[in-house]
């Protein structure tokens, strides 16, 4: 745990300290810059509040992607079945009526059955036909997108705006707030614990585990791999589907064009820098997001252009995972020589 | 018939940025190398080529600059997977990411703006007139007039197809691939053959680039390439990295390409778009069809 904190801490500095070049190069100063960025998700209770608002749909694609790929499954299809969930809470939010404590719920579960929906007809084709959901699931992320766009467009469009988008959901679907805190975080915990839980102690998760660490081992050891493959998938879409519903009940409450755009993604950097960890992706899911509700007030206060971000967590993604990659190799080598000193003394 | 030959030229501008980025997916398939990263160079490729074309005001200088972007994606690829040896599947991803960011920022940096950027200034790449055959009815108007870029892959496939399976040195490339250790055994590195694998790829993208951004239509967008780089993987792994294989698979695409803008008339242009990606689905599901066949 330690070493993986260490290198991660390094990793991060080093690649900060790399966009600090890249701004230095452009002519901006990275030490006010970098000042702005977390002065406006950090500092004070409203930024941390929008951070960790932020932070919820990262977090979840992030999970989601964790729980795949450590369970053997490369389910890269986040962002489709996250526009999938985000759709059916909705439509759900648009044409049912029901009090909060019925429809809040109602919803949410609507967001799950619709991302695993998605990453079940994945799930499908792999099971019939043997095809990869490696690239399935990517091709499926580009039906998802213009499949929401078209719905959006034209049988759920609002005709009082001009750009694609849906009117609002019934008011009970809105996720309550309190303060600056929305209720969204309260969700993302108890999944998180839920996940955790289900993931690190139950028979069903060690299977998963197993499975994707080896899965010749897994099926001798008597795992019903291809049922496990199955639920692993059904599950994270559901993980993935639920943080597109988040996002539509806690921020716009309706569906715009562009929803969620990057949230899935980044899930899947977080997860690849976490290592698949699942309380590496939580607190890397809280960095990225602290990063990116700064990016805004970077901006006014710099001139950074806020896409800056995108390029300093690609930086980040590569630099970690290489650093670590590297540091175990220095590691292992100094263990040796170590061990050959005990054994020459 | 000018619809056939619409559809027909159609296909072939469809074909053309998936069979040039999948030819550089070849070779690295071939080499061994699990290489996602093509849809990120395709893109800095596409990028770079608007940007040379309009600030140095000439198309080959943009072909060139789009080549260099894509080689730069291309040598961090290298530093990391070989050199640093970080996993080719993460190195690929966050490239990809790293493209559609660094692309985007720049596109603000740069040219002011958000989106996309077009401009009278930017010089396409000129379309080639072959005079004599340009004459024949129906095949003049398909086998002439095309983009540069188009003859120029045309060319690329059989050079490809020359380069790996009749040269010394794509013995050498697909035995990286094949066994690595005995490769290493015999003195040749494999790692210098993986980096060369992925050098070519990146040339290879970055003319796939140019010709999205200065061929097929004459701006940069954001994110452009729209998955184009993921059907081009796809294709390599249908036929295995066989050059003419990709071919005939890239057409196939294109050809859906082609049928989604005539589709247009019909269905809302959402579901026209999705043609590709169903199409690549499709594909796939014949493909494991067939392999099962064969395992049986």
């Amino acid at each position: 745990m330690s070493k993986k904190f260490v290198s991660g801490i390094l990793g991060i500095l080093a690649a900060l300290i790399l966009g600090a070049l890249i701004m230095l190069f452009q002519g901006y100063n990275p030490i006010t810059t970098y000042g702005a960025l977390f002065s406006y998700s950090l500092g004070g209770l409203y930024p941390l509040a929008i951070t960790l608002r932020n932070s919820v749909p990262l977090i979840l694609t992030g999970l989601s992607a964790s729980v795949a790929f450590a369970s053997g499954p490369v389910n890269l299809g986040q962002p489709g079945q996250l526009l999938i969930g985000a759709l059916f809470a909705t439509v759900g939010g648009l044409y049912l009526h029901l009090p909060a404590g019925f429809m809040i719920p109602l919803l949410l579960i609507l967001a799950m059955i619709g991302g695993a929906l998605w990453s079940g007809i994945a799930a499908l084709l792999r099971r019939l036909f043997s095809m990869d959901e490696f690239i399935t699931t990517l091709m499926l992320n580009m039906i998802a997108d213009f499949l929401t766009y078209w719905a959006i467009s034209y049988p759920f469009f609002d005709q009082s705006s001009y750009s694609p988008m849906t009117p609002q959901i019934d008011k009970a679907g809105w996720l309550p707030e309190f303060g600056n805190f929305n209720s969204n975080i309260l969700i993302m915990v108890i999944v998180f614990v839920a996940v955790w839980f289900i993931f690190k102690r139950l028979t069903a998760g060690y299977e998963w585990r197993m499975t994707g660490q080896n899965s010749i081992f897994a099926r001798l050891g008597g795992c019903k791999i291809d049922k496990n493959y199955v639920t692993v998938m059904l599950l994270t879409g559901a993980l993935a589907g639920l943080a597109g519903g988040l996002v539509v009940m806690a921020g716009p409450h309706r569906f715009l064009k562009g929803l969620g755009a990057n949230y899935a993604w980044d899930g899947v950097m977080i997860a690849m820098v976490a290592n698949n960890d699942l309380v590496g992706t939580l607190l890397y899911g809280l960095f990225f997001s602290s990063l990116q509700s700064g990016a805004l007030g970077m901006e006014l206060i710099t001139a950074v252009p806020s896409e800056f971000i995108q390029v300093l967590q690609s930086v980040i993604v590569l630099v970690v995972v290489a650093g670590r990659g590297v540091m175990d190799v220095v590691m292992d080598k100094l263990q040796i020589k170590r061990k050959a000193r005990e054994r020459t003394a | 018939m000018n619809i056939f030959i619409g559809l027909i030229n159609g296909m072939i501008s469809g074909a053309t940025p998936i069979l040039l980025a999948a030819l550089g997916g070849a070779f690295t398939y071939y080499a061994g190398i699990f290489n996602i990263a093509m849809e990120g160079m395709m893109l800095e490729g596409a990028f770079f080529a608007v940007l040379g074309s309009y600030y140095l005001h000439s198309w080959p200088l943009g072909i060139l600059c789009a080549v260099v972007g894509a080689m730069v994606m291309a040598l961090i690829f290298i530093l990391f997977t070989v050199y640093l040896k970080t996993d080719e599947f993460v190195t690929g991803i966050a490239l990809n990411l790293f493209a559609v960011g660094s692309t985007t920022y720049m596109l603000r940096q740069i040219f002011k703006v958000k989106g996309a950027f077009s401009d009278p200034g930017i010089i396409p790449i000129p379309q080639i007139h072959i005079p004599l055959i340009e004459k024949i009815p129906v095949v003049g108007g398909i086998l002439s007039g095309q983009n540069l870029i188009v003859y120029l892959t045309v060319i690329a496939i059989f050079v490809s197809m020359y380069v790996i399976f009749k040269t010394r040195f794509g013995l050498r490339l697909r035995a990286a691939g094949y066994n690595a250790p005995s490769l290493d055994s015999s003195g040749v590195k494999t790692a210098t053959m993986r980096i060369w694998s992925l050098v070519i790829c990146g040339v290879l993208c970055g003319f796939a680039g140019a010709f999205l951004s200065l061929g097929y239509v004459t701006l940069f967008s954001e994110n452009m390439t729209a998955g184009r780089g993921w059907i081009s993987l796809a294709a390599v792994i249908l036929v295995n990295g066989n050059p003419g294989g990709i071919a005939l698979i890239s057409l196939v695409f294109g050809f859906t390409d082609g049928v989604g803008l005539f589709l247009q008339k019909y269905l809302p242009n959402q579901f026209t778009s999705m043609v590709p990606y169903l199409a690549t689905l499709v594909s796939l599901y014949f493909y494991s069809i067939q392999k099962r066949k064969k395992l049986i």
